[in-house]
């Protein structure tokens, strides 16, 4: 379980998130979604202690304030939005930055494994800064799996917390991404992710948190959330939604935004 | 689990070759240490002394001197400056996440340097008793305790809240360089013949003072200094990624960057108090290790502080012998040999660096 309840973060004035109150299970795929500026990223500084923040936020029962970063990176791992890297470092090099000290013998193969599961294996030797922006966004997302690579640990679980996880990717491989999040909720572990498309927030999650200006708009299954109000609300814009019988889940149509 | 599927080609095992560097360059420190104990501007040379020990002669005095109380402290001084200035350097370009960072950018040598100068010219008007107390040691001294005075204050002014932000040291570390450059001038302007002279010697860098003094004061130092940052590889590797990222990968950012500065600190500050200005190993040697066996801190800090400190013997006997009995100051043969030397380079590269 990760909670985070009455969560406000301050950039000097700007007041960007306040009176959040954020719930995420193990073992679902909970995804935060709202427009540019809304404070989705924000939520998640808070919930990785990147930021500071007011509230409290528990993890796997135990409030992050107190703890080590080594002992959180061993519970968590981060996708930033943006990616960037110093110096030129190769694609493998990259996954093992991940990877906990001393950790050797049946988890030299992590790397790669996490590699293959982005389909980034033959990339393994290039530098990281040759990369396209997609291919390191997926290297990124390598490096973040292997850093949690068993969904449960200790008999906790663990989990992947991804800013805008297919953000520039292909739609083949926002697919292959969302699935490999979804794997790893069923596996036991806990997803967080950032979305911008509504379509696949619907397609893959098992909860939605919609963000405005700062506050929470609506939360729960996307079924209950996911709303012509709600989203015409939260973006500002005419958005049509549709459930179609036969598979239940709503898919999100835009409709001119002249008409708001 | 997954299986690895498809085709997997061979990755290139770079930390394997720095692994393998590793010896080499331990090799080639060794071949530099015995140069610079077997040649030099006295006519003595250690295989010839070698050999009187082996027949069981005894040594004359001028020899025991030349090797013990002149070459020998000399070595250990350029080893230690060497090692310190490179991996001070190799720190701060992890740690400023830029390839053209240096241990000056944290105000470490623009501060060493006002030190040694109001040493220089302004030394004479301290108390007798002072004097007597610090003898010939109150320069390196006075730079010691004016390169920590930078550093700390750099420190401070960047750190917000438990937070150090490395952007505004870079800035106020300019910032203070340029003022104390300017105090430096004033100073210069105050100065007699005798002191200028001093002033540009101390400037360009010199082993020429060793002694086992210095090295006993220096060493210390700059062994623990070295001993720490060793132990940065991982952070630094991870730093690579940003601050954020780095935290997110388990890793304490703020006390890396606070042990991270205080061993530049020392280990600069102590090299430059006890050999002067010596530029051009702090980026050179970093930059030459990335290109030969990849960015990876955790062998590039060991390696930097091997090749620093063979390269660096290397220049003191070039600086020694080339106009015996006279001495070039060491910080022109590092850079007139060291600029060609990275041109060429740069060159070869198509002067494409990637950073
Ligand atoms: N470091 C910062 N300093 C000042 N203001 C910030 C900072 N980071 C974010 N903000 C502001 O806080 C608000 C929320 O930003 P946040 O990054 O959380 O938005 P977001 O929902 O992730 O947007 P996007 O969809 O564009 O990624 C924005 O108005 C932004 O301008
Ligand atoms: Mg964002």
């Amino acid at each position: 379980m990760l909670s985070a309840t009455g969560i406000e973060v301050r950039y000097g004035d700007h007041l960007a998130l306040r009176g959040i109150d954020f719930r995420a299970r193990a073992g679902e795929v909970s995804a935060i979604v709202g427009p540019n500026g809304s404070g989705k990223t924000s939520l998640l500084g808070a919930i990785t202690a990147t930021v500071p923040y007011r509230g409290a936020v528990m993890l796997n029962g135990r409030d992050i304030a107190g703890q080590r970063p080594w002992e959180l990176a061993a519970q968590r791992a981060v996708l930033p939005q943006a990616a960037r890297l110093a110096f030129p470092f190769t694609v493998l090099e990259v996954v093992r930055l991940g990877l906990q000290a001393g950790t050797s013998g049946a988890r030299d193969e992590v790397p790669m494994l996490a590699l293959s599961r982005v389909g980034m294996t033959e990339h393994a030797g290039r530098s990281f800064q040759d990369l396209s922006g997609g291919e390191a966004q997926r290297v990124m997302l390598a490096r973040v799996l292997a850093q949690v690579w068993a969904p449960v640990a200790d008999g906790q679980p663990r989990w992947l917390l991804l800013d805008e996880p297919v953000a520039s990717l292909d739609i083949a491989h926002q697919l292959q991404v969302m699935d490999l999040a979804r794997d790893f909720a069923r596996a036991g572990g806990g997803v967080v992710a950032v979305m911008h498309d509504l379509n696949l927030t619907a397609l893959y999650s098992d909860a939605v948190t919609v963000l405005s200006r700062g506050r929470c708009l609506a939360s729960g299954h996307p079924r209950d959330v996911m709303t012509d109000d709600t989203l015409s609300e939260a973006y500002g814009c005419s958005l049509r939604v549709s459930v179609p019988p036969a598979e239940g889940l709503p898919y999100i149509l835009p409709q001119s935004a002249a008409q708001w | 689990m997954a299986e690895l599927s498809g085709v997997v080609p061979p990755v290139r095992n770079r930390l394997g070759r720095a692994r393998a560097l590793h010896w080499g360059l331990a090799l080639a420190l060794l071949g530099c240490c015995f140069l610079s104990l077997q040649i030099g501007a006295a006519d003595v040379s250690l295989t010839a002394l070698l050999g009187k020990v082996a027949r069981g002669e005894a040594l004359g005095a001028m020899e025991r001197i030349v090797l013990l109380e002149i070459r020998l402290p000399r070595l250990a001084m350029g080893a230690m400056v060497g090692a310190a200035l490179a991996v001070s350097g190799a720190v701060m370009q992890g740690l400023f996440r830029n390839p053209l960072a240096d241990p000056g950018i944290v105000g470490v040598a623009s501060g060493a340097g006002l030190g040694a100068i109001l040493a220089i010219v302004l030394g004479a008007m301290l108390p007798g008793w002072f004097l007597a107390l610090a003898g010939n040691q109150l320069v390196p001294w006075a730079a010691f305790v004016g390169g920590w005075g930078t550093t700390l204050l750099l420190y401070r002014v960047s750190t917000r809240g438990g937070r150090t932000s490395v952007a505004t040291m870079l800035l106020a570390g300019i910032a203070l360089g340029a003022l104390a450059g300017a105090l430096s001038g004033i100073l210069v302007y105050m100065a007699d013949d005798q002191q200028l002279r001093d002033l540009t010697f101390w400037g360009l860098g010199s082993l020429a003072g060793a002694s086992w003094a210095k090295v006993l004061a220096a060493g210390p130092l700059i062994a623990v200094a070295l001993c720490v940052a060793m132990f940065l590889g991982r952070a630094l590797n991870g730093l690579a990624l940003g601050e954020a990222t780095a935290h997110h990968i388990g890793i304490d950012v703020q006390r890396m960057k606070t042990v991270a500065i205080l061993a530049v600190a020392c280990a600069t500050g102590a090299a430059v108090a006890v050999s002067g200005g010596i530029g051009f190993i702090g980026i050179v040697v970093p930059h030459l290790l990335r290109l030969a066996s990849g960015p990876d801190h955790r062998m590039l800090l060991p390696n930097a502080a091997l090749l620093g400190a063979a390269l660096l013997i290397l220049a003191d006997v070039i600086a020694r012998t080339i106009i015996a009995p006279g001495e070039l100051p060491i910080g022109i043969v590092t850079a007139v040999l060291g600029a060609p030397i990275f041109l060429w380079i740069l060159l070869r590269r198509r002067g494409f660096v990637e950073v």
